[in-house]
This record gives structure tokens, sequence and C-alpha cells, in this order.
């Protein structure tokens, strides 16, 4: 009885612990300016919506819609073109062993790369083909971090489906890409769905490229975020600040918290499998 | 395997290794070249070839081997600390999980926010006006100490790391120990072993695999690190929190030293290959023996 107290208490702790910034952020995007000044702690006394109110004004340095729309557009063409790329490939891998001795480990230990060391030349060469500064070039490079969990998740989803099906529909006359569209694709749809989810999420947070392959036009929410701490030439306004991190960080949370289950399991999967 | 089947598995993988080829194998090999040449931004088409002059430039360089110690002893603290935590939260809390498994959903919420924010959400937390962290500290114990000066930085940004990304060991081991066949405890349990036998003798080594795994994996992400420190302290004060990351982003964009940041990329691309070959053939050796 009293060890499992204890371990609610441990339970109850570790989630306040590792959540912290995210409730200290929401609890202070509700404060005014005026109140943020005398009370850090956790208790509002006027709630306010003004900071949200003020962050949602769009002016010539910030526009919030502007990051949020770049952020999905760039996380949408990052996670569809790995899955387009990483699909057949990983059709080919499990059905065929082809890729599997070389492709397969070199692409999986992408993941351990440090990936600053492709920036450099990927900024020249973005600047030569004019894809600086675009949602089309952050995205592709976002399909290059979502592939290495993509294959994963996919070769280990196409291993799991019975090779009687491929050799029913080769009976019925189906070419090797007619199965792989017609019968594979419809029976590994949660694990397509889940490459989904988590790619978003994985390029919705993505920062460093962010970061130096966009200046203005495509300036994804993690990067857009910080601009404003520096809004208003002065001291930070903590209180929009905050709520520009919440919108920011909402979408992911929300995506995580709705399809928890699949997340930790392709997180594992994919750590223990590569 | 027959001939016609082989091809067209070769389609079927080509796009993948073309946008690949395109994407990395390009920019190494342009890292090759530069990283042997004279650049600067203005010749930046046409650049000399000059041998292994920005090699030395960086590999003298007392800021490059700082962040090198920086980043090698931030990726073995997070990762131990991590592995550490989540390993006693896994065993210790499996009770609870077994029973309501949506307990997960808020355990791993804090993987789910970007790095670069949580920075971010730091500098709230910790500043000294307006943050809970040193407020509280003043109101219990009159005292609060400064978290991001040239001694603490190093150890504030661990623990910002270690707290959200000890979710990710802790779902590796939960499955882990989730794993672990009941039988092995029957058995054990019948030879009279205590709770703490179990753990140490039959638990723990079932487990050690994905330990392993999970220290390594988190070790990389530590060392690589980049997001929530530049976004919580930059290079820090007098330098002190530049992880290689940071080093070559600084050399890049802020001095413009092309030549430098490219070298420092080969060597840090030519380190994490002869780490990740090796483990590679470890973990080969391991499995065919």
């Amino acid at each position: 009885m009293i060890t499992n107290a204890l371990r609610w208490l441990v339970l109850a702790v570790a989630i306040f612990a590792m959540n912290f910034p995210v409730l200290v952020t929401l609890v202070t995007s509700f404060k005014s300016a005026r109140e943020l000044s005398t009370n850090p702690g956790f208790w509002i006394n006027a709630p306010t919506l003004e900071n949200y109110a003020r962050v949602l004004q769009v002016s010539d340095r910030l526009n919030i819609f502007a990051y949020l729309a770049n952020s999905f557009a760039a996380a949408m063409i990052g996670t569809t073109v790995a899955i387009l790329l990483a699909f057949p490939a990983a059709y080919a891998v499990a059905r065929g062993n082809f890729g599997r001795r070389t492709m397969m480990p070199v692409i999986i230990n992408l993941r351990a790369v440090p990936l600053i060391i492709f920036a450099i030349p990927l900024y020249m060469m973005f600047q030569w083909l004019n894809l600086l500064d675009t949602q089309l070039g952050l995205g592709l490079i976002l399909a290059i971090v979502n592939l290495p969990l993509a294959l994963v998740i996919l070769v280990n989803a196409i291993a799991d489906v019975p090779i009687e099906l491929d050799e029913a529909a080769k009976i019925d006359g189906a070419t090797t890409l007619q199965i792989m569209w017609r019968v594979i694709r419809p029976v590994v749809r949660p694990a397509l769905v889940t490459t989904f989810i988590f790619g978003f999420i994985t390029a919705w947070n993505e920062f460093l490229f962010g970061l130096m392959l966009t200046t203005n036009k495509a300036v994804p929410m993690t990067v857009g975020a910080s601009f404003f701490f520096s809004a208003s030439g002065g001291g930070i306004q903590w209180g929009m600040a905050s709520a520009v991190m919440i919108i920011g960080a909402l979408p992911p949370m929300v995506l995580g918290l709705l399809m928890y289950r699949q997340i930790s399991g392709s997180m594992t999967a994919g750590a223990v499998k590569g | 395997m027959d001939r016609t089947s082989q091809y067209q598995w070769a389609i079927l993988t080509t796009p993948l290794v073309v946008f690949l080829l395109l994407f990395l194998g390009f920019p190494a090999l342009v890292n090759l070249v530069y990283s042997l040449s004279e650049v600067r931004f203005e010749t930046l088409r046409t650049p000399t070839l000059s041998g292994l002059g920005n090699y030395v430039e960086v590999l003298a360089d007392p800021a490059f081997w700082r962040a090198t110690w920086f980043s090698l002893r931030f990726g073995v603290v997070t990762a131990l600390a991590e592995c550490l935590l989540g390993l006693f939260l896994a065993i210790f809390l499996a009770p609870l999980f077994r029973k309501h498994a949506w307990l997960i959903a808020p355990i791993m919420l804090p993987l789910m926010v970007a790095p670069a924010m949580i920075g971010l959400m730091y500098r709230l937390v910790l500043h000294e006006f307006v943050g809970p962290v040193p407020f509280f500290l003043y109101e219990w114990f009159r005292w609060s100490p400064a978290f991001l000066d040239v001694n603490t930085a190093f150890w504030t940004l661990c623990v910002v790391e270690t707290l959200q990304w000890t979710p990710f060991a802790f779902l590796l081991f939960h499955m882990a120990y989730q794993a672990i066949p009941e039988d092995a405890r029957e058995a054990a349990m019948i030879d009279g072993a205590t709770p703490w036998q179990m753990l140490t003798r039959i638990e723990l080594p079932l487990m050690l695999p994905t330990i392993i795994l999970a220290g390594f994996i988190r070790f990389i992400d530590g060392f690589r690190v980049f997001d929530n420190v530049y976004t919580l302290t930059g290079t820090g004060p007098g330098g002190s929190t530049m992880s290689l990351s940071i080093y070559v982003y600084e050399a890049f964009f802020k001095q413009g030293a092309i030549g430098k940041a490219v070298a420092a990329s080969m060597i840090l691309f030519v380190a994490s290959f002869g780490v990740l070959w090796s483990l590679n053939r470890l973990a080969a050796r391991r499995r065919s023996s």
C-alpha cells in the first residue's frame, strides 16, 4: 500500500519535472504584463488572453500565421517525400532483400550522424538552386531527416505481411508494382499513418536547418518563435513570448497525445530494430 | 532470385538512392573539396586547392578542442543520467503502467516539444526576475545560484537535456521490461530469489542490450546537440557552452570562415563514421557469435 502511494508520488514528481518548462510557459502566457513582474508563481490572479491577442496581430516584422503555414508546408513536404521514397525501397528490402546489406545500414546510421556536417554544402547548393528561404527547400531537407525512421518502420511493417498475399496476387497476374500498391499498401496503412504522424512531428520540431536555410519568407515556427524574444527593442515581453511558444508547441503535442500508443511503439521499434 | 526481379527491386530503390546521392553524397563531396581549398564567399564557385591548411587551422584552434570536450562530456553525462533515471522509472513504476497504460502519454509529452522551444522556455523558467525557479529558491532558501554563468551553464544544460529526453530512455526500458518472459521470473521465484536478486540477476541482465542501445543513442544525440543549447545559452559566457555543432555553425555563419567550418565538418564526419562503423562491426559480431 505504502509502496504504491510512493509510486504515484514518484510518477507525479517525474511528470511535473519533465513537463515543467511547458507548464511554466502555459501559465505565464495567461498573465498580464503587470502581474508578470510581481508574481512568477503558478497561481494566476487575473487570467487574461491579451498576450494571445497581441501575438496574433500581424506586423511587418512578426507574422505568426506565416511561421505556422511555413512549418506546416515544410513538414507536409518533408513527410510526404520521405514516405514516397521510403515505401517502394522498403518493399524491395523486405521482399527482395534488395539493399539490406548496404543501403539499409547506411540510411539507418544517418540518424546518428551530426547533420550539421552536410549543412554548409547544402546551404551553398540551395543558393545555386534558388531554394534558400523556400518551403520546398526546407521540406526536402526535412525529408532526409525523416527517411531513416520511415524506412525502418515500413520495412518492419511489410516484412510482417504474409508473403502468401503477394503470391496469390501474382497468380492472379498482378505485376510487382500492382502488388505493392494494391495489396501491400492497404495492409500496411496503419504503419504508413504512424510514419506520417511521427515524421510530421519530427519535421515540425526541426530547428537547425530552419535556422540556416530560411531568413524571411519560409521561416518555420521553431525559428520564428525566437523573433518574439527581441520583438520590441526593449526588454523581452515574456507574456507574448510565452503565448508564441505555446501556439508553436501545441500542434505536435496534440498529435503526440492523440497517437501516443503508435508513436511510443514506432520510437522504440525504430531504435531496437535499427 | 532471377534477373528480372532483381531489376525490378533496383528500380523501386532508385528514387531513394538518387535523392540521397543528391542531398548527402554531393554535399559530402563538396565538403571534401572545399576543406582542401582556399575559399571565401566571393570565390565560392572557384575554390583553389591549397592542401591541408584548413585542417591545420581547425586542429590548432583551442575553441575546436573546447567544443569537442564540451560535446563529449555533454553526451556522456546526459546519456548516463537519462538511462539511470529512465531505468528507475521504468522498473519502479511498472505496476502503475501495467494497470493504467495511458500514463505513458504525459510522460512522453516532453518528447513532442521542439528542443529549440524547450531551450527558449528555460530562458523564462530560469530568468532572475520573472522565472519561477529563482523566485521560489529565494522564497524558500533566500538564495538562488546563477544558472547560466561560466561554471554552471554546462550543468544547467545537462539538466535541461536530461529532463526532456529521459522519457525516451524510459520508453525503451519500459518495453524491454514488459518483454521479460514471465517464466524467467517464476523460475527465479521458485528458487527463492529475493526481489533484489530478481532485479540484479534476472531482469537487468535481460535488459542489458536495450540499456546499451539506449545509452548509445542518447550519447550520440547529446554529442551532436545544437537546438536547445543554441536557444538557451548560444555559445555561452566565454564560449563555455559551444558544442561541436555550434562550432561549425558559428565558423560558417558568424565568422564566414568557410574553410575552417568545412574542415571541422569533415573531421566530425570521419569521426562519426569511424565510431558508427566500429559499433556496427561489434553488433554484427555479437549477432553471429
